[in-house]
């Protein structure tokens, strides 16, 4: 009898908060999702055999599969698993505003975290699986790549990333778009705290090469709610810019700015075909899992 | 000027620094919250830092004005209209103007010390000068520039007045009005100026200084003079350590008419027998170049007198009825072996007297003024105006407003509540010199018991006795309004603050009560009685007060003028010195009366101003306020 992943329970962040290190993190999120995924619709799974395809020009002669040849007289070529999956990029922003934090995780080390599953999971599925972290800049790369190790990797370029300054989603966006050779995926990871007219133009770019978007609008739930009680002077994590508010006089404004950012991410990035997924970080890991998952179906 | 009531409720005021010292110290910071989504809160309506300092300041600003708001109303501000306040202090240099200090050099260094007891007047202190003899004076009112008092002093000059601590400490504890005080008493300290049982009052807060003028010099006086139809006796003192030949003059109507030579040892008197004066009126003088010189002659008159009748006004006039003390006190022979001619009248009915009708009672006793109407009481106060003495008994029989009226206005008299617990209390000379009184040893009257008693007081009346309750017991008032009035006139009154008739004190059961009456009665007839001899101090209006042989006209009938002699006291003469703590000793320490009646006097005026009231609305008004601004400021 199965069960739907939104039916089991998730891990809560809390929970993964505690677990010491990031490998550990992911595998336990990864290993915990995939075993609750019985008859997975995904492909690409397997490292087996996945299908057989007709030759066509163009493709890669190594792959033709000789012993087909003799039996039929047709070339065919052989899918592997590996050969099949994508190369995904994840990008993560490690701007000083992901510094943020009202719970156990910050939006940073929940980025990670979220960023080390999806590496992890992308692993077990063949997938090549690169990183790249920015702020205004990019700051740390790791080209994709689903060799053995790589994994590991990964996982320690992500482990020593800092926190960074100021955000400047655009420059970044265009600079992997423009490095990109190959159609693959792209996962990028931010609070999208930027003007979204640049970051929207940055990742149209990515569509324009042909490579498929999901974007994970990661929030902490106090920007999400805004919950603040009493005067309160807040200071911007990046520019230290400091603002004093009373926060039920400025409630309802903030509110309607930060709808109207995100709806303006949804419809927009929507509009161009870019999954886009609003995430807290109270909220569990794996409906992230889910909805990469969910993308990469749609790219394969 | 701003008063307090309750002053010592502004240290409340430093509550006011409670929520100053909490914004400066104690103050929480603002939340401070490192935030991402900063540049969302710029389009909000947000609180900017200077605006949200101000409104903390002003918020502060309220509340420490509430709290001073509060403070003050709790100390019950009024408006004085005053040029002073009852919380600054006040200094009196009381300045000995004596005859003994007209010795050579004596009034000098009294100058010198008044002087510098001005300077030395704590600091903020007003300053009053009062000049003092047989009367008082105030020669400067109690003013902050200095320089006035000592101008008072730098003008005052030795007079032939007898030393009467009890008028000066008495005009000082006047000009205190309830302040902080210190009274400085420049003199000579001579002890004849407190009488046996002479008393002065000062309030127990008042801290009284004595300035040291020093022995007078060597001085010979006439201290007395008696005439019989065949000799003159003169008696000389000498005030000195060495025995002194005096040589002695005597003049009858201004002729020499005879001398005579003694020797006197140190301290000591000598009686001088000089040859039959045939004449009018006497001078015996002794030389004496080095002492007090105004003491050096003595006048006498060769005269006799006769005693006056007296009229007792009661409800009805019957004075087997009423009255029955008083007019058995009057008939009885007193220590001069004569007796008065008491008679009787209603008070209804003497209203319809005609006003020549009573000029023949030189004294009118009041004991009731029930039924004295419009007529009778200006004839009593015409009576007085005109020379004639009033005793009044304020007993139960008066009624006080028509008392005051028939007085001219000159005593205000207020009785006892029916309600008003019945208290045992004694009489006590404040004035044991008074005529009225200083036959009377220590205690005679401390031996009577009031158990009721009438308050009364008046702005041209001295207290000559107290209850031992501190309120005023026999009052002497000027009939007129002033002492210069009195001067002019000669009207005055005696009001005893109880009645008469054993009603409420048992005053006619003891042995004092008949003397009383008596010595009161002639010193209120003393105007028609027309003494021979005067002090300087006692003079009448119609007689100069300065040493001689003067001519008086009769008060009204016609016949031909008297002569009066008017002498220096001789107690002027006598070298006798008080210590410090002897003067300070016959100084009674009473209850602060006088401040009582100022506080009294404040709080009426607060009453009237209300001012706490605005100051507590005013206080609301900066709550709601501060209310407003917290809730936004939040």
């Amino acid at each position: 009898m199965s069960t739907s992943p939104r039916e089991r329970p998730f891990l809560d962040p809390a929970v993964v908060a505690r677990l010491s290190t990031l490998e550990l993190k992911a595998r336990t999120i990864v290993e915990g999702f995939l075993s609750g995924l019985h008859r997975s619709p995904f492909k690409g799974f397997s490292v087996e055999f996945a299908e057989y395809r007709q030759y066509m020009p163009g493709d890669d002669l190594s792959t033709i599969d000789w012993k087909v040849y003799a039996r039929s007289d047709r070339h065919y070529i052989k899918k592997f698993e590996e050969e099949t999956n994508l190369d995904c990029h994840i990008m993560l922003d490690v701007s000083g505003s992901m510094g943020y934090g009202s719970r156990e995780m910050t939006k940073h080390e929940y980025g990670a975290c979220l960023a080390a599953s999806l590496g992890y999971l992308m692993t077990r599925q063949r997938d090549a699986v690169g990183l790249t972290a920015f702020d205004e800049r990019i700051v740390a790369m790791v080209p994709a790549s689903a060799r053995p190790g790589h994994l590991r990797a990964l996982l320690v370029a992500l482990d020593r990333l800092p926190l960074g300054r100021e955000t400047n989603l655009a420059k970044p966006l265009h600079q992997l778009a423009e490095s990109l050779s190959k159609r693959g995926m792209v996962v990028l990871i931010s609070d999208l705290l930027d003007d979204p007219d640049r970051v929207i133009r940055g990742l149209k770019h990515f569509q324009f090469r042909g490579t498929d978007v999901v974007v994970f609008h990661l929030l902490d739930p106090d920007e999400i709610d805004f919950p603040f009680e009493r005067a309160t002077r807040f200071e911007d994590l990046e520019t230290s810019e400091e603002v004093t508010a009373v926060p039920p006089v400025v409630r309802p404004h903030y509110l309607a700015a930060m709808k109207g950012l995100i709806d303006r991410y949804k419809r927009d990035l929507g509009a161009c075909g870019i999954d886009y997924h609003l995430l807290s970080t109270a909220e569990p890991l794996e409906m992230a899992l889910l909805a990469y998952l969910s993308t990469r179906a749609r790219a394969l | 000027m701003i008063a307090f009531l309750s002053p010592l409720f502004l240290a409340g005021a430093l509550a006011a620094a409670i929520p100053i010292v909490l914004h400066l110290f104690r103050r929480e910071p603002d939340a401070r919250v490192k935030f991402a989504a900063v540049s969302l809160l710029r389009r909000a309506p947000v609180e900017h830092a200077t605006r949200r300092r101000v409104q903390q300041l002003l918020l502060l600003a309220l509340r420490v004005s509430a709290l001073l708001l509060l403070a003050l109303a709790f100390a019950r501000p009024l408006l004085t209209s005053g040029a002073v306040s009852a919380s600054s202090g006040v200094t009196v240099v009381a300045l000995d103007t004596s005859l003994s200090l007209s010795a050579p050099g004596q009034f000098a260094r009294a100058q010198q010390l008044g002087r510098d007891a001005i300077r030395r007047a704590p600091a903020g202190d007003l300053v009053g000068v009062v000049t003092f003899a047989d009367a008082a004076e105030v020669a400067a009112a109690p003013a902050a520039d200095r320089a006035l008092a000592t101008s008072a002093v730098d003008a005052a000059s030795a007079g032939v007045g007898a030393t009467r601590y009890r008028a000066a400490l008495d005009a000082a504890a006047g000009m205190l009005e309830g302040r902080r005080a210190s009274i400085v008493v420049v003199t000579d300290l001579q002890r004849s100026g407190w009488n046996e049982g002479d008393r002065a009052s000062l309030p127990e807060s008042v801290r009284l200084e004595l300035a040291d003028v020093g022995e007078p010099p060597p001085n010979l006086a006439v201290t007395s003079v008696r005439a019989s139809p065949d000799r003159i006796v003169a008696t000389v003192r000498n005030a000195g350590p060495e025995p002194r030949d005096a040589r002695v003059r005597l003049d009858v109507d201004g002729r020499a008419a005879g001398e005579a030579a003694a020797t006197i040892g140190p301290h000591q008197s000598a009686e001088v027998t000089l040859g039959g004066a045939r004449g009018a009126s006497a001078a015996v003088s002794v030389e004496d170049r080095e002492g007090i010189q105004a003491d050096n002659v003595r006048y006498a008159v060769l005269d006799n007198a006769r005693l006056p009748a007296i009229l007792v006004v009661t409800a009805s006039g019957d004075l087997s009825r009423e009255g029955f003390y008083v007019r058995h006190a009057l008939t009885a022979a007193g220590a001069d072996g004569a007796a008065y001619q008491v008679e009787g009248v209603g008070a209804a009915q003497l209203s319809t007297w005609a006003p020549a009708r009573i000029d023949r009672y030189p004294v009118v006793i009041v004991l009731s003024t029930s039924g004295l109407e419009r007529g009778g009481r200006a004839l009593l106060g015409a009576h007085a105006r005109q020379g004639g003495g009033v005793l009044l008994a304020a007993g139960p029989g008066v009624d006080p407003g028509v008392a005051a009226d028939a007085l001219a206005g000159a005593i205000s008299i207020a009785m006892p509540a029916a309600a008003d617990r019945e208290r045992d209390r004694a009489l006590a000379p404040a004035d044991a010199r008074h005529p009225v009184l200083r036959r009377f040893g220590p205690g005679t009257l401390g031996l009577v018991t009031f158990r009721r008693i009438a308050t009364v007081h008046g702005a041209a009346c001295s207290p000559l006795a107290r209850f031992t309750t501190g309120e005023a017991a026999l009052v002497e008032c000027a009939i007129g309004g002033d002492a210069e009035a009195l001067r002019e006139s000669g009207g005055r009154a005696l009001v005893i603050a109880s009645d008469l008739d054993n009603a409420w004190n048992d005053f006619p059961l003891h042995t004092a009560f008949v003397p009383f009456l008596h010595e009161a009665v002639r010193y209120l007839a003393g105007e028609r009685t027309r003494a021979q001899e005067y002090l300087v101090g006692g003079v009448p209006p119609d007689v100069p007060g300065r040493p001689g042989v003067a001519e008086r006209m009769p008060s009204a009938g016609g016949g031909a003028p008297s002569l009066v002699a008017v002498n220096v006291d001789p107690a002027e003469s006598d070298s006798a010195r008080l210590t410090a703590d002897e003067f300070q000793a016959a100084v009674t320490r009473v209850d602060d009366v006088t401040r009582g009646e100022a506080a009294v006097g404040l709080r009426e005026q607060e009453d009237r101003q209300h001012l706490w009231q605005y100051l507590i609305v005013m206080m609301i008004a900066m709550l709601v306020l501060e209310s407003f601004v917290g809730a936004r400021t939040a």
